[in-house]
């Protein structure tokens, strides 16, 4: 289990619709908006990258200090970042790859607007519990 | 590609990697330069650079030295840059997307470059490398000076020469120069001339010159052209040299600019002479000294490092030779080498060819040096040398991959090397500039990062520089841009430079404004506004800070972090800040009610939630047609008629406006809100003409974003037109808090509410604008409002009316259903202004019904009681429409000191949920006002709530006093369960059986049954039991259940009855034992009334015949121990309508004749006659078929068929008990017993079917025989009756789809008993 990990889903239009913090370190007061930070410009290089290659899973596409980016673009170019410190890239992927699932099943639901916040708490603790397997 | 040369990076290496000149000079040469105001190196400062000879003066300072003022210079730098700055800190930056587009110059400060250089300067005179050696020493000594010529020596052979000269890595035989410099204005020319003869015995013919300044005698030179001032020029031309000395020259054009007479003291001694000769000198020094020198020792150089290293034989012999020392222990420099060494000697030609600009040359040495050092494991030399490789590729624009490759290779080993972290941030430097020169400003932007150190004001500039790399990268990087941005401004706060962070942090801002990623945008936000607070520049603090206040993302600990920052720079303002849209807390748009009085008036505050549209329904026969008030008005009121009457509404003065506004605390914290308001503008003239007092507020659409607070001089004025209603809440975390606002207006004119206002915290005063853009969208995305929230809060004052004030007085606290109750309506009007035709309507007439005013005299209970004469009863059939308006009598216009006082009746009909609506309408006595007629809307609220399992039906009477406005609850508990089954009387066709079922539904009650009442003129009803007996029990405790049955007779039109009830219209069965009991009237008021409404309550979809009955059940109630009852008795009324009898078959039949027969059967057989009636209880015609059997095969097909149809459960028991109990009695009946074939023992004459029409609800008489042939009793049960619905008008059956229209009926067993005659 990768000891910092922060997951975030950004819609096409770059806005995140859904943050966790899955790691296993207690979160630090300014980790927030740090891992905001480099989310935020690593969707820089996945914009180039994304278009580069016909893989959906682009394994650690920015990294800042230690800490790896790991984005998995769906058809619909919402994208699913990982910031994480762990090299386990077969669980990292395993892992976007089941949450794809989940987010398919939630763009699914006909009251859910594409493009919103994802606020079901199904779906967090999905997710969290996800991370927790594969990470 | 651009030639390298001009380059950013070529021009600096041309600037950086040129001959070093070290200078050595005595105390007084630098005397006499002082006083034009420079050192002696910067007044040669301009010619060397002038002149474009490659030639820098370099100071010789002590390499710790060195270190040291570097790092001093670096900070001051930055600082300096940073005070430029201040000026444009508080200007938005440019939009950064548009920027983009223009140069590039613009954008990136310039100091960077002044920067970096000093950053590269800080590791010149390093050992590894040659480039900074002094290739000449400018020896200078003032004429001055006693003995010059020792002198001279003496400044050579001290220890103040850098120790790169002492230590060996440098060859100390190097270009000397001597210079005399002669101060005009002190000394003798001719001891200067005496001297330099000296000199040039000594030291040689070539090497020596005289310089003499200051010649000016008085120091008032004036200078058309100043060469320092032209150096200002290039200065700014170039933009690039020593931060320094730029300072000097930007302080200096200053001074001259001004023409003041400091000007003349600084640069007053020199003449153009002077300045002249400080050009030759310098020129001569480098073109016939130091260039010549230098390429001597290239020649001399490349012929040893040829005759050494090149070749086949020198390279096999080198590689052998290196391989013997490799046990060398590894030392990170490896070992060191001399200048004699072979490998310095290498170097120090590279280095010369590079600053001769032979690159070629310079690129084979490096070359030819890097294996070597590799070898030896001397790994700063091997980068420096893998540097210059680089910057050789570079500037011969060659393989950009070596030249990658070099820069790499040679940044990673200086890396590894201890503290060799600032060589490799120059090298980082040059990479980083070779690619950007190439414009691959991504992976300069990445070398950037690299060389970020440890140090954090260094790392600052080198991550702000990387942010613009990425700025200019394609495509454009926004976002790393940004982030860079940041961590590059916490650097500079770390290191106390809070203006460059603040400026780095603005840069950000503009990437990350409006961005959704709200940690981000709060993070940037809150230290800006904490910086700005810091430098004291409050009004962007607060501007900033407003940006994250409504945080309600973030954990409550930076909610709390954020909210104090804001009120810590509020406080150190010391003001107290309006602000516009203050987002603490929010408030909820569309406005959730805005209550106002106009015709409209409301008893309760309840009354007014409840929907328009319900009371309008009520109202809309009670009030006049709207252009009928409008021609009414106009006729009476023809001058002055508001243009804008038809938007905004009226009001009356001294009644206040109520605005509900509601306010949500986004935070988790609570929120102490103060002081919140309506704001208003008022203004007298009625047509809206914007002007006097409404003036005084000030626009707020203005993009008034903020403002200090002043005395509220506007307030004071306005509250003679109107008052305001402040209210203070505390809102917990996450709260919503609906807050009722008012202002009452005092005078007539026109009242516009624009907005409301609060305090937080005691010390920020929120302002929001109800007609504010944001707003308007909000609202006309909800709905579309036939009237813009303008028009709602615009309003018209119109001059004092009379308002009604109403309330229902005795409302009960617990009733049971079914209770009848005096009420006592009270209508009071506290104005002097009388009303007149006053109007009631009740939405529920089945609760509440007016009464007559004299029953307010009468004792309740015994008032209902059937008085001895019965033609007192006014019979009504159908009770006066009580739905319709009910009109009070105009007796008496109500004035101010006596209340009307009506009474009303009401009845508990049902636990259920009902909302009462009573709007009483009024018009007052004055016709001169735009309103001539009002309505008093009354609301009750009967709530039902469910308890337990068990139904105990909890009906919660919600009764708002208007007077007093306290909640009052009332129950409506289930009592009575009552249920009437009719059935008809198998005996006779106009009689039918009742039974009642009653169940005390209630848990403590007892109720009294006191009378039995069915309505109607055509019926009879009567008690089954005897009286005599007494009722079973007439008090019905709690939980009991009753039945009793009554024989329900129709009355035989025609025969009159001697029954005494026949003129009310009711039949009456008392059920109470007591005779000192009296009846109830139930044929007046209220039972009619109520009667009425509940037989129209009941009425179901599909009974529309007359044929049915209603019943009316009348308890009372035991109570003793009720002591707060005042009241003897309560009265309990039960309505059961539309009551019908249980049929399956619209026939009935009754069949007539004898019982008995005697009969002589010796004579003949005996015939007996009878005959069945048939009547249709229906409403349709019915064909009926009467066919007779005479062998009873009836049994058999009944059994068979009775058992086909009941297979499922049922079992028709009680036929088939009958068979065996009954056969033994009788033994004529039972089909078992009897073989089919056997002979009947009777025969039926005449025809074996009849048929015939029966018309709605008629008669008709069959008649028939049978022929008996011995005596016996007889069971005439052998026919049967086949019945077909006709259709009445052909649509009869299509209606009624699921009617059946057919049908067989058996028979009735009718026994005749046949005696032999004697």
């Amino acid at each position: 289990m990768a000891s910092t990990a922060c997951f975030m889903i950004v819609s096409k239009h770059d806005i995140p619709i859904y943050e966790a913090e899955v790691g296993t370190v207690p979160k630090k007061e300014d980790a927030a908006h740090q891992h905001q930070f480099i989310l935020h410009a690593a969707l820089d290089i996945v914009q180039d990258v994304a278009w580069t290659t016909s893989a959906m899973f682009l394994k650690g596409v920015d990294r800042f200090d230690d800490l790896v980016v790991s984005v998995y673009v769906t058809a619909g170019h919402t994208r699913l970042m990982l910031l994480h410190d762990s090299r386990n890239d077969d669980g990292i992927k395993s892992f976007f790859q089941e949450v794809h699932e989940l987010y398919i099943k939630t763009i699914l639901n006909p009251l859910y607007l594409p493009g919103s916040r994802i606020t079901s708490s199904h779906f967090d603790t999905k997710v969290r519990a996800l991370a927790r397997k594969h990470m | 590609m651009v030639d390298p040369a001009n380059t950013t990076l070529g021009r600096m290496l041309l600037d950086q990697i040129t001959p070093a000149v070290m200078v050595l000079r005595t105390p007084l040469v630098e005397e006499s330069c002082r006083r034009n105001g420079l050192s002696f190196i910067e007044m040669l400062n301009p010619f060397c650079y002038f002149n474009n000879i490659d030639g820098t003066v370099h100071e010789a300072l002590s390499a710790e030295l060195w270190n040291w003022v570097a790092k001093e210079r670096l900070k001051q730098a930055i600082t300096d840059a940073g005070d430029k700055d201040i000026s444009d800190l508080c200007s938005d930056p440019p939009e950064i997307r548009n920027a983009v587009t223009t140069s590039e110059l613009e954008f990136v400060p310039s100091w960077f470059q002044i920067f970096n250089k000093e950053l590269v300067d800080t590791v010149s005179f390093s050992d590894h490398e040659a480039f900074d050696h002094p290739v000449a020493c400018l020896v200078a000594v003032s004429s001055k000076d006693i003995d010059p010529i020792d002198k001279f020596v003496d400044l050579f052979n001290t220890n103040q020469l850098p120790s790169l000269l002492n230590d060996g890595a440098m060859d100390p035989k190097i270009l000397k120069y001597f210079l005399l410099v002669h101060d005009n204005d002190t000394g003798m020319l001719e001891k200067a001339t005496s001297i330099l003869t000296e000199m040039r015995r000594t030291f040689g013919v070539k090497d020596c010159r005289l310089l003499c300044i200051n010649s000016s005698l008085d120091g008032l030179e004036e200078h058309q052209e100043n060469p320092w001032a032209d150096y200002v020029r290039k200065f700014l031309k170039f933009d690039i040299y020593y931060f320094l000395l730029a300072s000097l020259i930007v302080k200096l054009a200053g001074i001259q600019k001004n023409h003041t007479s400091h000007k003349q003291q600084f640069v007053g001694f020199l003449n153009m002479d002077d300045i002249g000769e400080l050009r030759t000198t310098v020129q001569d020094l480098s073109s016939k000294h130091i260039i010549p020198h230098m390429e001597l020792k290239i020649r001399v150089l490349n012929q040893q490092v040829s005759v050494t290293r090149k070749g086949f034989r020198n390279q096999i012999k080198n590689l052998w030779w290196r391989k013997g020392k490799e046990d060398a222990p590894d030392e990170h420099n490896g070992p060191t080498y001399t200048f004699s060494s072979i490998e310095s000697q290498i170097r120090v030609l590279g280095d010369y060819a590079f600053m001769l600009q032979d690159y070629e040359l310079a690129l084979s040495n490096y070359r030819l040096i890097s294996t070597d050092y590799k070898l030896d494991k001397a790994w700063t030399r091997f980068a420096g040398v893998q540097e210059m490789m680089g910057l050789c590729y570079f500037m011969l624009d060659q393989s950009r991959k070596d030249a990658e490759y070099c820069m790499e290779n040679a940044f990673r080993t200086y890396l590894k090397v201890p503290s060799g972290m600032r060589n490799a941030t120059r090298c980082g430097l040059w990479w980083a500039e070779m690619l950007k020169a190439r414009s691959q400003y991504k992976d300069a932007a990445g070398v950037y990062f690299r060389i970020s150190g440890e140090e954090p004001l260094h790392s600052a500039v080198m991550l702000e520089q990387a942010s613009y790399c990425y700025l200019l990268s394609t495509p454009i990087m926004l976002r790393k841009y940004g982030f860079h941005l940041v961590l590059s401004g916490d650097l500079y706060q770390k290191c106390g430079q809070i203006k460059h962070a603040i400026r780095t942090y603005k840069g950000a801002l503009s990437v990350f404004k409006g961005s959704a990623w709200v940690h981000i945008r709060d993070h940037v936000h809150f230290h800006i506004g904490k910086w700005y607070a810091f430098l004291g520049i409050f009004g962007e603090a607060v501007k900033h800070m407003l940006q994250i206040l409504a945080c309600s993302h973030q954990p409550r600990a930076t909610q709390e972090l954020f909210l104090r920052g804001f009120f810590q720079v509020i406080q150190e303002t010391g003001k107290t800040f309006e602000i516009f849209r203050l987002q603490l807390p929010l408030i909820n748009f569309p406005l959730t009610k805005v209550v106002f009085e106009d015709h409209r008036t409301f008893a309760s505050p309840a009354a007014a939630n409840i929907e328009e549209s319900l009371w309008q329904s009520l109202e809309e026969d009670m009030i006049p047609s709207l252009s009928v008030i409008r021609t009414n008005w106009l006729e009476s009121q023809p001058k002055v008629i508001p243009k804008n009457y038809k938007e905004s509404n009226v009001c009356v003065s001294g009644e206040s406006i109520k605005v509900d506004v509601s306010f949500k605390n986004p935070l988790q914290i609570p929120l102490s809100i103060s002081n919140v308001s309506l704001m208003c503008e008022y203004s007298a003239e009625s047509n809206g003409t914007e002007s006097d007092s409404s003036s005084t507020l000030i626009d707020y659409q203005n993009a008034l974003e903020m403002r200090a607070v002043s005395t509220s001089g506007d307030e004071s004025l306005d509250a003679s037109f109107f008052t305001l209603s402040e209210v203070d809440i505390l809102m917990q975390g996450g709260e919503t808090i609906s807050v009722q606002l008012r202002v009452t207006p005092k005078v007539e004119g026109t009242l516009k509410v624009v907005g409301v206002r609060w305090k937080l915290s005691g010390s920020v005063v929120g302002v929001c604008d109800f007609d504010s853009d944001v707003v308007r969208k909000k609202v006309k995305g909800k709905r579309k409002p036939k009237q813009s929230i303008k028009g709602i809060l615009k309003f018209l004052v119109i001059k004092n009316l009379p308002r009604l004030h109403g309330v229902i007085h005795d409302l009960p606290k617990t009733v049971y259903e079914g209770d009848i109750r005096c009420l006592t309506l009270e209508i009071r009007n506290p104005s002097k202004i009388s009303v007149k035709s006053l109007k009631l309507r009740v939405s529920h007439p089945r609760f509440i019904n007016i009464a007559d005013q004299e029953v307010i005299k009468q004792e309740f209970p015994t008032c209902l009681e059937k008085q001895a004469d019965s033609q007192n009863s006014t019979y009504l059939d159908t009770p006066k429409d009580t739905n319709s308006i009910f009109v009070f009598p105009e007796t008496e216009p109500i004035c101010w000191e006596k209340p009307l006082v009506w009474p009303l009746w009401f009845r508990a009909a049902v636990a259920g949920n009902v909302s009462l609506y009573i709007t009483i309408y009024y018009e007052m006595e004055d016709k001169s006002t735009l309103i001539i007629y009002r309505t008093l809307r009354m609301y009750y609220n009967l709530k039902v709530r469910f308890k337990k399992k068990y139904e105990l039906i909890v009906a919660v009477f919600k009764a708002v006093s208007a007077a007093c406005n306290s909640l009052e609850y009332l129950r409506v508990l289930p009592s009575l369960e009552v249920t009437f089954q009719l059935s008809p009387c198998p005996s006779r066709l106009h009689e039918f059986l009742v039974r009642m079922d009653i169940i005390n539904r209630t848990t403590s009650e007892s109720f009294q049954v006191n009378q039995l009442s069915c309505v109607g003129y055509q019926w009879e009803l009567t008690i089954l039991q005897s009286t005599d007996s007494g009722f079973p029990s007439d008090v019905l405790m709690a939980g009991q259940a009753l039945s009793c049955f009554f024989k329900l007779k129709t009355r035989v039109t025609g025969e009159d009855n001697v029954s005494s009830l026949s003129t009310s219209g009711r039949a009456d069965v008392k059920l109470c034992a007591r005779d000192s009991k009296r009846l109830y009237d139930t044929s007046i008021s209220p039972f009619n009334i109520f009667h009425h409404h509940e037989k129209v309550h009941q009425k179901r979809p599909d009974q529309d015949h007359e044929n049915t009955v209603d019943f009316i059940l009348i308890t009372e109630s035991q109570r003793d121990r009720d002591p707060e009852v005042s009241r003897s008795k309560e009265i309990f009324t039960y309505y059961t309508c539309h009551c019908r009898i249980a049929r399956t078959t619209p026939i009935s039949w009754l069949m007539n004749g004898p019982q008995i027969v005697r009969h002589d059967f010796s004579a003949a057989i005996c015939e007996i006659n009878l005959k069945i009636t048939v009547h249709n209880s229906s409403e349709d015609n019915v064909s009926v078929r009467f066919t007779t059997h005479d062998s009873t095969p009836i049994n058999a097909v009944s059994n068979s068929a009775s058992i086909s149809g009941n297979e499922l459960g049922w079992y028709d028991i009680s036929r088939s008990g009958d068979i065996k109990g009954a056969s033994d009695v009788m033994g004529t009946r039972a089909g078992k017993t009897i073989l089919p074939e056997s002979v009947s023992p009777f025969i039926w004459s005449g025809s074996t079917s009849t048929r015939f029409n029966l018309d709605q609800l008629s008669s008709i008489e069959v008649p028939l025989q049978i022929c008996v042939f011995s005596p016996g009793t007889y069971d005439l049960s052998n026919y049967s009756l086949h019945w077909n619905l006709l259709p009445a008008g052909g649509n009869g059956v299509t209606e009624n789809e699921s009617r059946v229209s057919s049908g067989t009926c058996q028979g009735h067993s009718y026994h005749i008993t046949v005696l032999q005659k004697d």
